[in-house]
């Protein structure tokens, strides 16, 4: 039961986290990802030393508030203190990396987080807080993911329409009128979110893979954003199983395994792809 | 303690100089894959030979993030993928990798593997003599690459096409580039540790930048830059038990590249918005005296008031009042008890603003074959820019007398009359 609860899990992180890869990919913005992946630090151990809990709440309005801080200073940075977009980045993540990392080695003892915890989590310990539901436990991250990756698929089709726009051609959908600094605030916020839930099991550091790989290997095999989405559920349920018999066998972590199962499908994809001989720009 | 530091010192110093070459071809992200790519490396080596050697694991890191990096190109020039996405993908997946071997050796190995956790997040206190000897011998090497390419490196850096054209063998500095920045960065994982790496080349010339235009300079500021925080983050994880090295580094150079961004002279958001504000100031005061002086040809008499200059160059109350403060303060205008009137100064200022002005329509019109409906606003900006220089070189082009003084001659009227000749 504990492998089940464990594949689900993956499967959950890796599905809702791929959906908004796919916009960062498309929006050629994968590395912020990366960066806002590591920047939400702080703000979920802040959240912790505040609520003194674990409590989904005020870690989600922690990761929230850091994911929209973390855009606003990049922004900052790069338009009113002319720092090159990629360094304006760069500087921005890694200094609120280093602060949350700071902030754990202090308060570790009082948060009951630790270094190893904010680096690969720890999917395994996921079956250990189950609650009873129609006879099954079921562990409490599961309904956290699962409600997760409601809100996402929900922002995402109701939006669709705005994602397209917005993320194929950001000056035309500027200039008929669509607010897309809005849409852009939007992503940067789930994106926070979706780092934060899935960080207690997969760590904030592998959320990345989770984010950009299953996207990678749906963009290779279809030009179709509504397809891409399918692949990319049936990529995160395949990663997870895979990635969860490897750990196994190799007696390692287990998203780190998921990590590099994820990583194999996106190499059969590229090989296939490339055999199809598509290369087409977009 | 003392070699730790001058470890700390020499890393940091030459990855500031390093991170400069990747920072100048907006290329700074690729050592965040780099660094997180060599996991697996070190790991690897140490598997292979069963001892923590600092050489052994240093070309095991050094063989790791090479290999991502043909593997990030190879993705973006055999797909659809960009090269964004191609660095997160190649980090996430060794990462990962790095971190399933991590916890194989973590359950299969005894004592022997202790530390090697230590790659992850930096621990210089655990840095041993013989780590500080590596670091000084691949700093040295690092040095001596850049002095003897270094003209080349930088023709590279700022213009690829150029470089290329004047045949320096672009493909092989570019190389150069990537193995510097790959030998520096494996150093450098021990002591700050993965996930911190790319920052210490990221930061420094960063902040360097606000400083200097300069190659020489950005690469001296910016190792130096880069040594301060190196050197003072292994004080701070020395002094406080258990701190890691690597995020007090980071905290303590992100600081130095604030502070420079807003206090920098020339660049810094300081600098340029005091000199936004004082630009302003002068354009306002310029356009009052000139109105002033306009009102006076045009025989509407010598006093004047916020009503009669808004009729042609409109004042809101409160910036009227703050620019007549401060055109009283500099004596350029008068406060007579209707209102104000210029003084000898400021009618001869004013006068000149206005002949700025019409020498710019003069030349627009008779040399760029602008409209004449267009040169007005043309020349309402640029009389507040022409220098006395541009001015002599205009009225020369022109054929115009250097005491050309259009407030005699034409007054004003260059437009109409140029309408009736139509």
């Amino acid at each position: 039961m504990d492998a089940f609860w464990i594949i689900v899990t993956g499967f959950l992180v890796a599905s809702s986290t791929g959906m908004l890869g796919n916009l960062l990919l498309l929006r050629r913005m994968s590395m912020m990802g990366d960066a806002l992946s590591h920047a939400v630090l702080p703000g979920i151990v802040i959240a912790y030393l505040i609520s003194g809990s674990r409590a989904s709440v005020p870690l989600f309005l922690g990761a929230i508030i850091m994911g929209v801080v973390t855009t606003l200073l990049i922004q900052f940075f790069s338009s009113k203190g002319k720092m090159q977009a990629d360094a304006a980045m760069g500087t921005v993540f890694t200094f609120l990396f280093a602060v949350g990392v700071i902030l754990v080695t202090k308060y570790a003892g009082q948060a009951d987080i630790d270094a190893d915890c904010v680096l690969h989590g720890e999917i395994a310990f996921v079956p250990l807080q189950t609650s009873s539901f129609l006879g099954l436990g079921v562990p409490a991250p599961v309904w956290t993911l699962l409600i997760l990756l409601g809100i996402i698929q929900l922002v995402f089709w109701v939006g669709y329409k705005g994602w397209l726009l917005t993320s194929f051609n950001g000056e035309y959908a500027k200039s008929i009128g669509i607010k897309t600094a809005i849409w852009h605030y939007t992503l940067m916020a789930a994106t926070s979110v979706a780092t934060v839930v899935s960080f207690e099991s997969v760590g904030a550091i592998l959320v990345i893979a989770f984010l950009v790989v299953p996207a990678a290997t749906a963009y290779l095999i279809t030009d179709n954003l509504k397809r891409m989405t399918l692949y990319i559920l049936a990529q995160g349920l395949v990663s997870a199983v895979l990635g969860y018999f490897l750990s196994e066998w190799v007696g390692g972590s287990i998203s780190g395994s998921m990590a590099v199962a994820s990583f194999l499908l996106f190499a059969v994809s590229f090989v296939w792809s490339k055999k199809r001989g598509l290369k087409s720009p977009l | 303690m003392r070699y730790v530091a001058l470890a700390t010192l020499l890393l940091g110093g030459v990855s500031g100089a390093v991170g400069s070459f990747n920072f100048l071809r907006k290329k700074t992200l690729v050592g965040e894959t780099v660094a997180h790519s060599m996991l697996p490396g070190v790991l690897i080596a140490f598997l292979l030979s069963g001892v923590k050697n600092p050489y052994v694991l240093i070309i095991g890191a050094a063989t790791s993030g090479w290999l991502s990096i043909l593997l990030v190109d190879y993705i973006t020039q055999q797909s659809k993928i960009k090269g964004d996405s191609a660095l997160a993908i190649v980090l996430s997946s060794f990462f990962g990798f790095g971190i399933v071997l991590l916890t194989v050796i973590q359950s299969n190995y005894g004592g022997e593997q202790s530390g090697l956790d230590h790659y992850i997040f930096g621990n210089a206190a655990a840095m041993t003599p013989e780590d500080s000897t590596a670091f000084a011998w691949v700093s040295g090497l690092v040095l001596i690459l850049v002095l003897s390419f270094y003209h080349s490196i930088k023709s590279v850096v700022f213009n690829l096409e150029y470089a290329d054209a004047i045949g320096i063998n672009v493909k092989f500095i570019d190389g150069l580039i990537s193995f510097i920045t790959i030998l520096s960065i494996s150093v450098g994982i021990k002591a700050v540790g993965i996930v911190m790496m790319s920052a210490l080349l990221i930061i420094p010339p960063t902040a360097a930048r606000f400083w200097t235009n300069r190659l020489v300079r950005l690469l001296l500021l910016s190792g130096f830059f880069g040594a301060l925080a190196g050197w003072l983050g292994a004080f701070v994880s020395y002094s406080q038990v258990s701190m890691p090295t690597g995020p007090w580094t980071i905290v303590i150079i992100s600081l130095i590249a604030f502070i420079s961004m807003l206090f920098a002279p020339k660049r810094g958001v300081i600098y340029q918005r005091w000199s936004k504000l004082l630009l302003k100031r002068r354009i306002n005061e310029e356009n009052l005296l000139k109105t002033a002086v306009q009102n006076e040809v045009r025989g509407l008499g010598k006093l004047f008031n916020r009503r009669s200059i808004s009729q042609r160059q409109f004042f809101e109350q409160r910036l009227w009042n703050r620019t007549v403060r401060r055109l009283r303060r500099k004596g350029l205008i008068k406060k007579v008890h209707t209102g104000f009137t210029l003084s000898t100064e400021g009618r001869s200022y004013g006068a000149e603003i206005d002949r700025r002005h019409k020498i710019w329509e003069i030349y627009l019109q008779r040399r760029m074959q602008m409209s004449i409906n267009l040169v007005h606003d043309e020349a309402e900006t640029m009389e507040h820019f022409l220098t006395p220089e541009i001015e002599a070189e205009i009225l020369g082009e022109l054929g115009l007398c250097s005491r050309f003084n259009p407030l005699l001659e034409i007054h004003e009227l260059v437009p109409d009359n140029l309408v009736n000749a139509l």
